[in-house]
C-alpha cells in the first residue's frame, strides 16, 4: 500500500517536471522567407469579396485587388488613380472624369463605359451608396465618364475614392463569382483562392506597373496577440495593427520595421438615446462621459498609442481639435458626474452600489467586439469607472458581423467601435451617418435616436457647400453641437501601425485605412 | 465514515492530501478577508505592473491586483465547481438508481437519453449549449451538468444491477421491505463509495472544463475574477506581462492536481478492492 502511494507521488513529481520542461521549451523562430511570396497577417471581417456588400470592399482594396478612380495621399487630399483628372461642371450638377488607359486583370480595357457600368452596379446593389450621394445618371464617352447628381455634391471625387466604388469589370459579373472568387478589378494582385481565413493572390499580369511579388498570401489572424506572434516567428512578413501591449516586442530595428501613424480613426461609443432609454436623459449621458478617465486610458492602459478623446474629429485632421477640446463641457470630472446623476433623480435606494430610479437600476448594455485589442480594454475600463459613480455596465461581446445590425436596430445602450472619421477624404459622410436625424430609415446608420434640427440644418448646408474653408467651419459647428448634446462617448484616437520583417521594404501604413497591400511593398534585394 | 477515519489514521499520504484540501478550502473561504485589495478595484495608472512588494502577483491590464483576483477567484471558481459536482452527483446518481432498480420503460428512457448525450464530444456539446444559452457562469454550469450527469447515471445503474441480485437485497424484498427502505439502507450505502470517489476525482476535470468555458467566453463574464477568464484576459499580454497568465494558471494547476491526488487516495482508502 505505502509503496503504491509513493509510486503515485513519484508519478506526480515526474509530471510536474514534464510540465516544467514544456513551459521552458520555448518555440524557436523558424524563418523561410521567399522573395516571390509575401505573407501578410491581417484582421478580416469579410466572408465575401463582393465590394458592394457591407464594407467588404475595404478588404478588396486592402488586399491590393481593387482600385478606385481616386486615391488619397498622406494628408487625405484626393489624387489621381484610375482617373487621370476630373472637373466639375459650371452648374455643379455633374463631374467629368478622364479615365487612364489601363486593363482589368482579365485583359478587358477600362473604358468610360466600363466605369459607368461599375458605378451603376454599386448603386444598384449598395444602399450605402445612396446615402453618400444621389445619382441622377451617368454618361460615358470614350475614356471619359460624366456623373450627374440630383443635387450639387462638393466631395464627389473623394466619395468615389471609397472602396464601395471599386471599379469592377461588370461584364465578368456572373461568369466569375465575385463573392467567392474575388471581383475582376485593376489592382496589382488578383485572387486565386479565397476563404475568410486565408486569401491567396497572384500578380496581375495586366497591371499597368511593376508588381513586386509573384504571390501574396493573406492570413486572417483576428487575434492581435496571435498576429504579433506570427510575425515574431516569421509565419508572416507583414502584420497590420499590432496591439499597444505588443509593440515593444518589435523594437529590434535589424529585424523589424515599424511604421506608425496618427490614424484618422475614432474609438467611440454610440449612445442609444431613443425615448424610454436610460440615456435619453442628457444628464445621464454627460455623467457617463465625465466619469470616464480618458486621459488615463490613453496613457496607462494603451501605453501612449492613443490620444484621449474629446471632439468628434481626431487631431490628425484640421477640424478645430484644439479649440473644441478646450470648450468640451464634459471633461473627466467624477464629482460632477455624481451630481448630475443625483439631479437626474438617480439614487441608490437599495444600497447595492448601483443607482436606481422608480425601481429600475441604472444598468446599461455595452456592446463590443474583440477584433481590435483596445475595444475590450475600453469596455472594461468603462465598466470599472462607471461603477465608481453607481452606473452598472453590462458588457456584451459580439461577433463583428452582427455589430452593424445591432447598431442599425438600436439594440444597445452603448456600442463601441473603431471607425474612420474621413471616409471619402472628407468628414461629411462620417459626421452624418451616426447623428443626422433618421426619418423612417433615411439614415439607417443612426440607430441611436439622436436628432437635433440645428445639426441637420448645418448638415444640409454642408452637403451643398463647395468652399473648403466654409466646409471646415460647418464641420466644427456640427462637432460643437454633438459635444454640447453629449451625443457620443469619444474614447480616443488611435495610432495605427504596420510592422514588417526586415526582408520587406516600403510596408508603410497610410492614414487612410484602405491601403495595406500596395504595389509599393517589395522584397529587399 | 469509519473506513475514512481508519484511512486517515493509517495512510500518511491521504492524511497529507486531506490536510492540503482543507487548507485550500480555508484559503478559499477566507479569500475576501485575506486578499490585500478589492479584486475589482481598478487603479489604471498602475496597469500591468510586474510582481513586486506592493503587488506580489503584479497587476492586470486595468491595474487590478492579481493576487487578490486569484484569491477571490478561488471562492468564485471553487464554489461553483463544488456546487456543479454536487448537482451532477445527485442528479446522475438518482437517475441511475431509479433506472437500475426499476428497469423497464423508465430505464429505457433514461438510459437512451444518456446514450444520446454521451454520443457527442462532451466539451463541444457544452460549448454549444453554453453558446445557445448565452455567456454566464450559471449557464456554463447548466451546460456542464447536461453533458456530465450521464457518467454517474450509467455507473450508478450498473452498480445497482449488480447489487440487486445479491442475497441480502433479495432477502429484504422477500421480507416485505418497502422500496424506499431497500434503496436507502441496502442499495445506496453499497454503491455510494465508488460514486463519491468518482465525484471527487471529477472535481479536477470540472475545474478545467469550467475554466475552459470561461476562457472561451461562455462562462463568467468580465469583470468577475474567475481563473479561466483571467487566463483569457492575460493571453493578450502573454509576452509582455506573463504574470497575468502564470498565477491564475498555477492556481488552476494546483487545484486540479490536489483534487486528483486526493481523489486517488480516497479511492485507496474507501475501496481497497480496486487495488491492482
Amino acid at each position: 500500500m505505502m509503496q503504491h502511494t509513493s509510486k503515485k507521488w513519484l508519478a506526480l513529481a515526474a509530471s510536474l517536471a514534464l510540465a516544467g520542461v514544456l513551459v521552458t521549451a520555448g518555440c524557436g523562430g523558424s524563418k523561410g522567407g521567399s522573395q516571390d511570396t509575401l505573407k501578410v497577417g491581417v484582421t478580416n471581417f469579410a466572408d465575401s469579396l463582393e465590394p458592394t456588400t457591407n464594407y467588404f470592399g475595404w478588404q478588396v482594396m486592402r488586399y491590393g485587388i481593387g482600385e478606385c478612380l481616386v486615391h488619397f495621399d498622406d494628408k487625405m487630399h484626393t489624387e489621381p488613380w484610375l482617373a487621370e483628372s476630373w472637373k466639375v461642371a459650371p452648374d455643379k450638377m455633374s463631374w467629368t472624369f478622364q479615365i487612364r488607359k489601363v486593363k482589368f486583370s482579365n485583359g478587358a480595357p477600362v473604358t468610360g463605359e466600363a466605369v459607368k457600368k461599375s458605378i451603376e452596379r454599386t448603386f444598384a446593389k449598395a444602399p450605402r451608396a445612396k446615402a453618400m450621394f444621389e445619382l441622377d445618371h451617368i454618361t460615358a464617352d470614350g475614356q471619359s465618364v460624366t456623373i450627374f447628381t440630383k443635387r450639387p455634391v462638393a466631395t464627389l471625387p473623394g466619395m468615389l475614392g471609397d472602396p464601395l466604388f471599386i471599379i469592377v469589370d461588370t461584364a465578368s459579373d456572373g461568369k466569375v463569382d465575385f463573392a467567392k472568387n474575388g471581383p475582376i478589378c485593376t489592382g496589382p494582385y488578383k485572387v486565386t483562392k479565397f476563404s475568410k481565413a486565408k486569401t491567396e493572390l497572384a500578380a496581375n499580369e495586366n497591371y499597368y506597373d511593376k508588381v513586386p511579388y509573384k504571390n501574396v498570401v493573406v492570413h486572417t489572424i483576428d487575434d492581435p496577440t496571435t498576429r504579433a506572434m506570427a510575425l515574431q516567428k516569421g509565419e508572416v512578413d507583414v502584420a497590420v495593427n499590432i496591439a499597444p501591449g505588443d509593440m515593444a516586442l518589435f523594437k529590434d530595428k535589424g529585424k523589424f520595421t515599424t511604421s506608425t501613424i496618427d490614424s484618422l480613426r475614432d474609438v467611440l461609443a454610440r449612445m442609444n438615446q431613443a425615448p424610454g432609454r436610460i440615456l435619453s436623459d442628457k444628464r445621464v449621458r454627460q455623467a457617463l462621459i465625465r466619469c470616464l478617465d480618458r486621459e488615463n486610458y490613453a496613457k496607462s492602459l494603451l501605453k501612449g498609442t492613443f490620444t484621449a478623446g474629446g471632439p468628434v474629429m481626431p487631431p490628425s485632421v484640421d477640424y478645430g481639435f484644439t479649440e473644441l477640446s478646450q470648450q468640451n463641457p464634459d471633461k473627466t470630472n467624477v464629482e460632477s458626474a455624481k451630481k448630475l446623476l443625483a439631479e437626474a433623480g438617480w439614487k441608490d435606494t437599495d444600497g447595492d452600489g448601483i443607482l436606481d430610479k422608480d425601481g429600475k437600476p441604472l444598468k446599461l448594455d455595452f456592446i463590443f467586439y474583440s477584433g481590435r485589442a483596445e475595444l475590450p480594454l475600453y469596455a472594461e475600463a468603462t465598466q470599472a469607472d462607471a461603477k465608481k459613480v453607481g452606473i452598472a455596465i453590462n458588457l456584451k461581446n459580439v461577433d463583428y458581423n452582427v455589430l452593424d445590425g445591432i447598431g442599425i436596430r438600436g439594440e444597445y445602450d452603448l456600442l463601441i467601435s473603431n471607425i474612420l472619421s474621413e471616409q471619402a477624404g472628407d468628414p461629411e459622410v462620417f459626421i452624418n451617418q451616426y447623428w443626422k436625424t433618421n426619418r423612417n430609415g433615411s439614415n439607417p446608420q443612426n440607430g441611436s435616436g439622436y436628432s437635433n434640427p440645428a445639426f441637420d440644418a448645418l448638415s444640409d448646408r454642408l452637403a451643398v457647400e463647395f468652399d473648403p474653408a466654409k466646409r471646415r467651419t460647418l464641420v466644427i459647428e456640427m462637432q460643437k453641437i454633438l459635444m454640447d448634446d453629449a451625443a457620443t462617448v469619444i474614447f480616443g484616437y488611435p495610432q495605427t501601425n504596420m510592422i514588417s520583417s526586415a526582408s520587406v521594404l516600403h510596408a508603410d501604413i497610410k492614414p487612410c485605412d484602405y491601403y495595406w497591400i500596395t504595389k509599393d511593398i517589395a522584397p529587399k534585394q | 465514515m469509519r473506513t475514512l477515519l481508519e484511512g486517515f489514521r493509517t495512510n500518511r499520504a491521504f492524511r497529507l492530501a486531506t490536510l492540503c484540501v482543507f487548507v485550500l478550502l480555508a484559503i478559499t473561504l477566507a479569500a475576501p478577508w485575506i486578499a490585500p485589495y478589492d479584486p475589482l478595484h481598478a487603479v489604471m495608472t498602475d496597469a500591468n505592473s510586474a510582481p513586486g512588494a506592493a503587488h506580489w502577483f503584479g497587476t492586470d491590464k486595468l491595474g487590478r491586483d492579481v493576487l487578490s483576483r486569484v484569491l477571490c477567484g478561488a471562492l468564485y471558481s471553487l464554489t461553483s465547481v463544488l456546487a456543479l459536482v454536487f448537482v451532477i452527483f445527485v442528479l446522475g446518481t438518482t437517475l441511475g438508481i431509479i433506472s437500475g432498480y426499476f428497469g423497464g420503460l423508465v430505464e429505457t428512457v433514461i438510459m437512451r437519453v444518456a446514450d444520446m448525450m454521451i454520443s457527442f464530444p462532451g466539451v463541444i456539446l457544452a460549448i454549444a449549449i453554453a453558446g445557445i444559452l448565452g455567456g454566464s457562469l450559471l449557464n456554463a454550469m447548466i451546460a456542464l451538468t447536461i453533458v456530465t450527469w450521464t457518467k454517474y447515471a450509467r455507473l450508478a445503474r450498473s452498480l445497482v444491477l449488480q447489487i440487486k441480485e445479491k442475497e441480502f437485497v433479495q432477502a429484504a424484498i422477500v421480507n416485505g421491505g418497502t422500496t424506499s427502505h431497500i434503496l436507502w439502507t441496502h442499495i445506496l450505502p453499497n454503491i455510494l463509495p465508488l460514486l463519491v470517489i468518482t465525484a471527487v476525482a471529477d472535481i479536477g476535470a470540472m475545474t478545467m472544463e469550467l475554466a475552459g468555458l470561461s476562457f472561451l467566453g461562455f462562462g463568467s463574464q468580465p469583470p468577475a475574477p474567475e481563473w479561466g477568464l483571467m487566463l483569457n484576459e492575460g493571453r493578450q499580454q502573454l509576452q509582455t506581462a506573463p504574470w497575468l497568465m502564470f498565477f491564475p494558471g498555477l492556481a488552476i494547476f494546483g487545484t486540479v492536481v490536489l483534487f486528483n491526488v486526493w481523489g486517488d487516495l480516497l479511492r485507496d482508502v474507501l475501496d481497497p478492492r480496486q487495488e491492482p
